[in-house]
């Protein structure tokens, strides 16, 4: 193939373009992120409360707080388990909700619409309405429940240690599995149709059709999707505050209620910089591993 | 196939979409069915499935008193915000993409962005707002969400630009077009199933985020989120405003959600995965 | 009601136009505190002052009431802020340690009063008392809330301004049925009537469950952690005990009066309506108006409205309609020394532009004149607080049996318990609350008190021993801290 002449003097236009690209970017994250940023790393290590405002260097005593700090451990503990439960859910039923979309249905759009409501309810609004609707009293998933259980039930979704995590699920996975629906329906739309005309015609099983050409394709924003719903799902605070505030107990306590309650109620600005590090750190390993197997893979 | 074959599985999978969707939708049904039930019917026991009468007196206090304002302050710091982020996170994830800008470090910078729990940096941002004199604006709210959306658009069109075969573009360079044009003309019309899904998305981060809207709004552009939030009281909960405002919140997203997702499912259509 | 309040808005306006014209030829002392207040206001004129209120009801008082009477009496408008209650107190400090200048007027809740004075957010107000001539009047807030509610470390920091107490509300109709009465005193010996302990209160609710249930339960309790908390440390001290050893102030709260409450509780629940553990303060008002339950202990919002009180009023259209209106009674809660829960005290933000203007709002707003309209209010969430506003007459004519309403809540006002007050106190109530959650949760009772005594122990080693027994000492020395 012959070089078109506008490639001469491609070094200087590559160049420009793509760090004019990214400027704009680069420089809205770093206008509002980089004081906040640089002020955690300064604030963890002085010592700033309530009542304390001791600006100068305190050494790493936040930081060894943390290591011995079991609440801490056991909110985390409890994040991860949420997120490595709740994502595959809402990973798989989103999948199979877009396989059922690709295909021909009536009132196709509307039905979109609708499955996508869930995201649209605020966090608030939706962790609320569920806690009402799973209230023993006044709520009508206990009285379905008791429908067919053949009389009334007693299912404290708030209060039982045993229902609790359920209960936040259900509110979290019905609240978000629509995000990874219409995510997949959009990646999938883009899989190439006659690589798959070729394989139906040449009798490739279902699997093999998934794992050889949908998957391949999908792969890039399925990953993206899968990391940024876990770094979403390990942030969650709203639907677990408005259903069981981290109880009963603490046994519900993700690291962002953990850290509110230090940093918003208790006022502990230095300890929570130390915990946001902490997570900040823990999420990048994680980022960084995943990063590379996935590059690997490719 | 037969005919009544094919008709079948028609309906059974139309029967399962809609199953699905009933499930989707049965909260929602249940906070609009609060916003016109009487208080008597929303605390009833057992619990009132479909409302006696039509009680829409929420809904007109929300517009007199002037609550109905804050969609209008959501509306435009989500969508101004997300026009933001989706322009500049959407060239950044190119960059990225083609020539591998910063390596892999900056998109792990980037994307760190997001792992920060908004608690942690809600003080400093406040302080930081504070002495710009932009707390309670739009300017500064507008700000806040380009910048923790410009992560996500990076990423996620990061993900779709990666499906789309580098032969393309470089066979419209081949033909002579600029970069610039290369990017508006091929690449993005190209990705326009990803634009729309991560726009809709960017939107609906903005418009649902809470923490910061509480610290850094006071009474100028309080937001929808924290409107509503405002409606649980110690002594009160006003639960008639609270289905009001989430249904009033819903309607401009059924808007956007319903004209963007248009754009989703037809370039689906045009090829659909048999199966 | 409009009506009245707009015609006593007039007679005011009058009245202080009246009083103004003589003022002049008469020494100050002659003015009423709101009227001063009002005359010397008027210098800041087109000034705007900001409020944080609580959101819900509470900002309809500024927003409706006091704010366009304030803004027409002296030319200074009132921007009120809303802000939900748990967020009020992070959202002072934040605005404090940023130095944003945001808030004006703040409103406290009580017991964090000492954190935030310590913590330089308030103003001390004891200047502009001392200017404006108003400690006449902060003399005749009742006395529990005067005296416990406005100083710290002996500076005013703030004006009483909300009579929260928990109250008994029973359902006379029920305790007075012959039928009932009869059946009881063969049963359990005794007279059915108001529980004066919390046995009685347990027979009784059983009693009433079994000859009522499902249509009427014995008693639904605030049970949610949040509320139930104020119970525990009522019913807590009530038993005898003690939140500190004051010597060593190592926590005693796994004494055991604690497990003897915790027991109770869970006694209790089991007469109450299923799912009683996930009560909060709406949840009980409505089954109460609805008549689903015979007994309930909550705030006193909950007499006024139980009795329909501000029916048709647009501010309470969310209150479903009482079925029980005239029905219920009213009686300090078993024990007799009800938690003196919440409350609410309006100060000055030691940050704030406009000072004077936020005092001289506040000034007026406490005052006797206007004061007793602001508790009248149908939609008002302050409860009476003064000693005149139990004895006004008007109030006691409200509704059938408003005079016996107003005597419990000046009972309560004698009797009460103030709510734990320590540095941080947030911190150790957040235990106290995560140990109501784990009760609920069917953790042993001795060992979550148990756990809860060591977290408030470590917390008191982090605060520092000395400084918390300082401020513990003073608040147990007060005489509404524990029961005589």
């Amino acid at each position: 193939m012959a070089q078109a002449p506008v490639r001469s003097g491609i070094a200087d236009n590559e160049l420009a373009f793509k760090y004019l690209l990214i400027a704009p970017a680069i420089f809205i994250l770093l206008l509002i992120g980089l004081y906040p940023f640089v002020k955690l790393i300064v604030v963890s290590f002085q010592n700033i409360s309530m009542f304390d405002d001791i600006r100068s260097f305190q050494g790493f005593i936040h930081y060894e707080r943390l290591f011995e700090d079991v609440r801490l451990w056991e909110s985390l503990l409890h994040t991860a388990l949420f997120t490595l439960v709740a994502l595959p859910i809402e990973l798989v039923l989103g999948y199979l909700l877009a396989l059922l979309f690709l295909q021909k249905l009536p009132f196709k759009q509307i039905l979109v619409a609708v499955i996508l409501l869930p995201i649209v309810i605020a966090p608030i609004v939706a962790g609320s309405t569920w806690r009402l609707m799973l209230d023993q009293r006044f709520g009508p998933i206990n009285q379905v429940i008791g429908w067919f259980a053949g009389g009334d039930v007693k299912l404290l979704w708030t209060v039982d240690p045993l229902l609790v995590w359920p209960a936040i699920m259900i509110a979290e996975v019905w609240q978000w599995t629509p995000f990874m629906f219409l995510i997949l329906l959009a990646a999938l739309s883009n899989v190439d149709q006659e690589q798959l005309e070729a394989a139906e015609m040449d009798g490739a099983s279902r699997w093999m059709t998934f794992r050889k050409i949908i998957l391949p394709a999908i792969a890039p924003v399925m990953f993206i999707a899968v990391l940024i719903r876990a770094l979403d799902l390990f942030r969650l605070f709203d639907v677990i505050w408005t259903m069981t505030q981290g109880g009963p107990g603490t046994r519900t306590e993700t690291i962002s209620i953990y850290a509110y309650q230090m940093a918003f109620r208790e006022f502990e600005i230095s300890y929570s910089a130390a915990i946001a590090f902490l997570v900040i750190f823990v999420l990048t390993v994680v980022v960084v591993l995943a990063l590379r197997r996935v590059e690997v893979a490719r | 196939m037969k005919r009544w074959d094919k008709g079948w599985r028609l309906a059974l999978r139309t029967a399962i979409a809609v199953f699905a969707a009933v499930l989707f939708l049965f909260p929602i049904y249940w906070l609009a069915a609060i916003s016109i039930k009487s208080p008597d019917e929303i605390f009833a026991y057992p619990p009132v499935w479909v409302p006696g009468g039509f009680d829409i007196s929420s809904y007109i206090t929300l517009f007199r008193d002037g609550d109905a304002w804050a969609v209008w302050h959501s509306l435009v710091t989500a969508g101004v915000s997300t026009v933001l982020a989706m322009l500049f996170g959407t060239l950044a994830a190119y960059s990225i993409v083609r020539y591998r800008t910063g390596g892999d470090n900056l998109a792990i910078w980037i994307i760190s962005q997001r792992m920060i729990p908004p608690i942690c940096i809600a003080f400093p941002v406040f302080l930081l707002f504070v002495s710009w004199q932009i707390v309670d604006t739009y300017t500064g709210l507008i700000l806040l969400y380009t910048a923790f959306n410009i992560p996500y658009v990076t990423w996620m069109m990061r993900g779709y630009l990666q499906e789309i075969p580098l032969e393309l573009e470089q066979s419209a360079l081949v033909d002579g077009l600029s970069r610039w044009a290369v990017l508006w003309k091929v690449v993005l019309p190209m990705a326009r199933a990803g634009l729309f899904a991560t726009a809709v998305f960017t939107f609906i981060f903005a418009w649902n985020e809470f923490l910061f809207a509480l610290i850094l709004t006071g009474s100028e552009v309080v937001t929808y989120t924290v409107k509503v939030t405002g409606y649980f009281g110690s002594q009160s909960t006003f639960w008639s405003k609270i289905g009001a405002m989430s249904m009033l919140g819903v309607l401009p997203m059924i808007f956007v959600v319903g004209t963007m997702q248009r754009f989703i499912v037809r370039g689906i259509s045009m090829g659909a995965v048999k199966g | 009601m409009k009506s009245i309040l707009i015609a006593r808005r007039a007679f005011l306006a009058s009245a202080a136009g009246a009083v103004a014209i003589v003022a002049g030829t008469l020494p100050a002392l002659a003015q009423s505190a709101a009227d001063r207040a009002v005359e010397a206001a008027k210098q800041y004129s087109g000034t705007t002052i900001n409020v944080l209120y609580e959101a819900g009801l509470q900002p309809l008082d500024p927003k409706n009431f006091t704010g366009p009477m304030w803004e027409e009496l002296t030319g200074i408008k009132v921007n009120v802020i809303e802000s939900p209650l748990p967020e009020i107190f992070t959202k002072t400090m934040q605005a404090h340690r940023a130095g944003s200048g945001a808030y004006d007027v703040l409103n406290v809740v009580p017991n964090q009063m000492p954190d935030l004075a310590l913590a330089g957010a308030l103003e001390p107000l004891d200047a502009y008392v001392e200017k404006y001539g108003f400690a006449d009047e902060l003399q005749t807030i009742a006395p529990v809330y005067r005296d416990n509610q406005m100083k710290v470390e002996g500076k005013i920091y703030g004006f009483p301004d909300d009579g929260d107490t928990l109250v008994l509300y029973y359902r006379k109709d029920l305790f007075e049925d012959p039928e009932n009465q009869a059946e009881f005193k063969a049963k359990y010996g005794y007279d059915l009537g108001p529980p004066q302990t919390w046995e009685q209160f347990g027979e009784i609710g059983q009693f009433m469950t079994d000859k009522y249930a499902p249509e009427i339960y014995g008693a639904g309790l605030l049970r949610q952690p949040g509320n139930a908390q104020y119970m525990f440390q009522e019913r807590f001290r009530t038993e005898g005990g003690e939140f500190f050893d004051e010597e060593t102030m190592k926590a005693t709260v796994n004494s055991e009066a604690g497990l003897k409450v915790f027991n109770q509780m869970l006694e209790e629940n089991k007469w109450m309506p299923p799912g009683v553990e996930q009560w909060g303060f709406i949840e009980a008002f409505n089954a109460l108006l609805a008549g689903d339950i015979a007994m309930t202990v909550s705030w006193p919002p909950v007499g006024r409205w139980a009795a329909g009180y501000g029916k048709g009023t647009e501010a309470l259209s969310w209150i479903p309609e009482t079925t029980v209106a005239d029905k219920i009674g009213y009686a300090l809660p078993p024990g007799n020394n009800p938690e003196l829960a919440v409350g609410f005290s309006l100060g000055v933000a030691s940050g704030s532009k406009n000072k004077e203007a936020a005092y001289l709002f506040i000034q007026w707003m406490n005052s006797e004149d206007i004061s007793i309209q602001r508790v009248q209010l149908p939609y008002a969430l302050r409860d009476p607080f003064r000693d005149s506003h139990f004895t006004n007459e008007e109030y006691r004519s409200r509704w059938s049996n408003a005079d016996e309403y107003l005597d419990t809540l000046k009972a309560g006002a004698e009797s009460g318990l103030l709510d734990l007050s320590l540095l941080q106190t947030d911190r150790y109530e957040e235990g106290l609350r995560q140990a109501i959650s784990s009760l609920w949760g069917g953790d042993d009772p001795q060992t979550i008190l148990d756990d809860l005594a060591g977290q408030w122990d470590e917390l008191t080693e982090r605060i520092g021993v000395d400084e918390q027994r300082r401020v513990y000492s003073d608040w147990a020395s007060k005489p509404n801290a524990y029961p005589n």
